[in-house]
C-alpha cells in the first residue's frame, strides 16, 4: 500500500506501523522506548506524528508513530507546529523527572527546551521508565526485572526492590539497551555485580577472557538447545583452534 | 552461486585479508573495525585462514534470542541486522569456530557479511588462498609461472600501484 509521510510517498505492507515505514525510508523521527527487537510499547510519546486522511473531511489525529499501523492513502506529518508542541511537552516532563540525563538535555534542547518548567524530582536518577529493560529481559527469557510501584513512586527494580532472583541470569542486555545508562552494574576479576547480585565469572580456558556469568551460559544454552560444551572458551580462542583443525582436515 | 574457496597451502599468512576486511567494514576511517577473517601461521610450512563458513544450521543464529541473524538471499550470507541486535553477546559464545566477534571499539558484531557479494579478502589476497569464484581455481604446475590477479590497491592508497 501507499502512503505519504512527510510528502514523500513511501510504501508500505500491511501489518507494519509507521515508525517502521518512516526509519526504513530515512525519515527521521525521535523515539526513546522502542527498538526492533521487541514489540512496540508506545510508552515515550515520543514519535508522535499527526496523520490525516482523504477521506477523513479535513480532521487529523496526533498518534505515536511506533503503534499506529499503516493505512492506504495515509498522509503523514512528523513536523508540523502541533508536532513540535507535543514533543516539546513530552521532554518537558521528561526532563523534570531526569535532568542529569545528557540524551534528555540534547534532545529538549533541539524542542527548545534549556530548562524544565516543572519542579525538578528530588533525587532524581536516570530512569526514564521506557521499559526496554523489562521487555528484553522478557523477551530474553528471564523476566527477572519489572515496573514496581504506581505514579509518582513507579520504578524499575527486581521483586520487593532488595537483590536479583534466580531468574536473573546477569546477562547485561538490561543494562546495555538503556538508551539512558540508568541501570549499574560492575565488574572485577572475578565477579559481576548487577541489581545488589554478585555472580561469578567463566573465563576463557586458554586467554582468561570473561565470557560470562555461569547463569547466563545455562540459560542461552538450554534456550538454544547447544551443548554447553559450546561456552568454553572465547571467540579468538575457538577461532585459532579451529583453524588448526581445518589444516589438519584439509592436508 | 559463488562462493568463497580457502586453499591453505596457497596461504602464506600475510594477513592482507585481514587488513582489507577491517579497512572495507569501517564507518569511522580514524577506528579500525575487528577484522572478520583470520589468518594464522599454524606450523612452520603450514598458514591458513578462518572465516565464517555461512553454516546452514547455523549455531549462532540458533542463539540468537532476537532473530537479528537474518539469510541475505542474494550472496548466501547470514548478516547480522545491527538494528535489531542488543548485543547480549550470545553468538560469539555459541559458534564452535568462532567466527562470530564483537567489536568493542565499533559497539557491534563483527561477522563476515561476504561484503554484499563483492569479498574484499579474497580482492586482496595475493596467493589465491581466498577466492570468490564458481570454483576453485587449479593449482599449477611444476615449474609453470602463473601470472597472479592485479590487487586494487587504489582502493586504499587513491593509486594505481604500490
Amino acid at each position: 500500500m501507499q502512503l505519504t509521510i512527510d510528502k514523500r510517498s513511501v510504501v508500505a505492507r500491511k501489518g507494519e506501523y509507521l515508525l517502521e515505514v518512516a526509519q526504513r525510508n530515512g525519515i527521521e523521527i525521535p523515539a526513546l522506548c522502542h527498538h526492533p527487537a521487541v514489540e512496540p510499547w508506545g510508552g515515550c510519546r515520543l514519535c508522535m506524528v499527526e496523520i490525516t486522511h482523504p477521506d477523513w473531511k479535513g480532521w487529523t489525529g496526533l498518534v505515536t508513530a511506533c503503534l499506529y499501523p499503516v493505512q492506504d492513502g495515509l498522509i503523514v506529518s512528523t513536523d508540523t507546529k502541533k508536532v513540535h508542541q507535543v514533543r516539546a511537552g513530552v521532554l518537558d516532563l521528561l526532563l523534570a523527572r531526569c535532568p542529569g540525563s545528557s540524551l534528555i538535555q540534547n534532545l529538549a534542547r533541539q524542542y527548545g527546551i534549556e530548562e524544565t518548567s516543572f519542579t525538578p524530582r528530588k533525587a532524581p536518577d536516570l530512569c526514564i521508565l521506557c521499559g526496554l529493560c523489562i521487555r528484553i529481559c522478557e523477551k530474553i527469557g528471564a523476566s527477572a526485572i519489572s515496573s514496581i510501584g504506581r505514579g509518582v513512586e513507579k520504578l524499575v527494580s527486581v521483586p520487593y526492590e532488595t537483590v536479583a532472583t534466580a531468574a536473573c541470569v546477569g546477562c547485561l542486555s538490561c543494562a546495555n539497551i538503556c538508551p539512558t545508562g540508568a541501570i549499574a552494574f560492575s565488574e572485577s576479576e572475578h565477579c559481576r555485580t548487577i541489581w545488589s547480585r554478585n555472580f561469578e565469572l567463566v573465563r576463557c580456558e586458554e586467554c582468561k577472557a570473561v565470557i560470562g556469568t555461569p547463569e547466563q551460559l545455562e540459560h542461552f544454552a538450554r534456550r538454544s538447545g547447544l551443548d554447553r560444551s559450546y561456552f568454553t572458551k572465547c571467540d579468538s580462542c575457538r577461532n585459532r583452534e579451529a583453524a588448526a583443525r581445518f589444516v589438519r582436515v584439509t592436508f | 552461486m559463488k562462493q568463497l574457496f580457502v586453499t591453505p597451502n596457497r596461504c602464506t599468512a600475510c594477513r592482507n585479508c585481514e587488513v582489507a576486511c577491517s579497512f572495507v567494514h569501517t564507518s569511522d576511517p580514524t577506528v579500525l573495525a575487528f577484522p572478520r577473517v583470520r589468518a594464522y601461521a599454524i606450523s612452520e610450512n603450514t598458514n591458513t585462514v578462518n572465516l565464517c563458513l555461512q553454516c546452514d544450521d547455523a549455531a549462532c543464529k540458533k542463539s540468537c534470542p532476537v532473530e537479528a541473524l537474518v539469510w541475505n538471499a542474494k550472496t548466501g550470507a547470514l548478516e547480522v541486522d545491527l538494528g535489531r541486535c542488543i548485543r547480549c553477546l550470545m553468538c560469539t559464545i555459541a559458534c564452535p569456530f568462532g567466527n562470530i566477534h564483537f567489536d568493542k571499539r565499533t559497539n557491534e558484531i563483527a561477522k563476515c557479511d561476504l561484503c554484499q557479494g563483492d569479498p574484499a579478502c579474497a580482492k586482496f589476497c595475493p596467493t589465491l588462498a581466498l577466492e570468490y569464484a564458481e570454483k576453485p581455481s587449479p593449482d599449477p604446475k611444476p615449474g609453470e609461472v602463473k601470472p597472479l590477479p592485479p590487487i586494487p590497491w587504489m582502493l586504499f592508497t587513491g593509486k594505481q600501484s604500490r
